[in-house]
């Protein structure tokens, strides 16, 4: 997949659980671990503007675009 | 009168097919053994001292029965697999995709058995009537464009199940 999920680097950095965040946003934690995991094939505008404004921090943060062969920005 | 769940037309259709399905086994029995004996009674009556003559026009007529019972004993089975995923909630899942084309497929096999049995019943100059209607031939257009739109179907839900 081209597009990365970096939630868990996020998560750590500001020293927050899955199960937290979950209360938070309000979105359920299986759905959580689908984007956490990438296996999400979508997320909604609601959900990424949710989890940016509880984590304070942008959409980019979150989501990485990895080119074919190219490594993340890590 | 509701579609999905207990006492619904789902559960309706699927006992009447549960009721078919097992007149269809009795059915594809019967003619399972008609089939195997056929072509010995003439050599089982002479042997008890009668004369019975086997017509080819029998033995096709047997056939056809056997393959017809066959494939919609098979389009049975599919579509009684494809209500069990509606009770659960889900019927837009690949296999039911899968499903539908199976039973188009069966169903072409039969319409095609037909035609070869009566291009045999010629050859063999026996008297078997073939029919083949053209209502028959949309019905399978329609099971195959039904199994493209199951598979879209399970490609979309899949897609919502997996949107955050």
């Amino acid at each position: 997949m081209s597009i990365s999920v970096k939630l868990d680097r996020v998560l750590l950095d500001r020293g927050m659980s899955l199960t937290e965040l979950s209360e938070r946003v309000g979105v359920t934690i299986a759905n959580l671990s689908i984007l956490k995991t990438g296996k999400a094939k979508a997320i909604r505008f609601s959900t990424l503007e949710a989890i940016c404004k509880e984590l304070d921090c942008q959409p980019g943060d979150i989501l990485f675009f990895e080119d074919d062969g190219k490594p993340s920005p890590d | 009168m509701k579609a999905i769940g207990k006492g619904s037309l789902s559960s309706i259709l699927a006992m009447g097919l549960h009721i078919t399905r097992i007149i269809m086994w009795i059915a594809f029995g019967g003619v399972t053994i008609a089939l195997i004996v056929l072509p010995f009674v003439p050599a089982l009556t002479m042997m008890f001292g009668g004369d019975a003559d086997i017509e080819g026009d029998e033995f096709f007529d047997v056939a056809l029965a056997f393959a017809t019972i066959a494939v919609m004993l098979f389009v049975v089975n599919r579509l009684l697999e494809i209500l069990k995923t509606l009770r659960f909630g889900s019927p837009f899942v690949k296999e039911n995709a899968d499903r539908f084309r199976g039973v188009g497929y069966a169903l072409l096999i039969g319409e095609g058995a037909k035609f070869a049995f009566g291009f045999l019943s010629m050859i063999y100059d026996a008297e078997v009537s073939i029919n083949s209607s053209f209502i028959t031939w949309l019905a399978i257009i329609a099971v195959f464009v039904l199994s493209e739109v199951f598979r879209e179907g399970a490609r979309m839900k899949e897609e919502q199940d997996l949107t955050v």
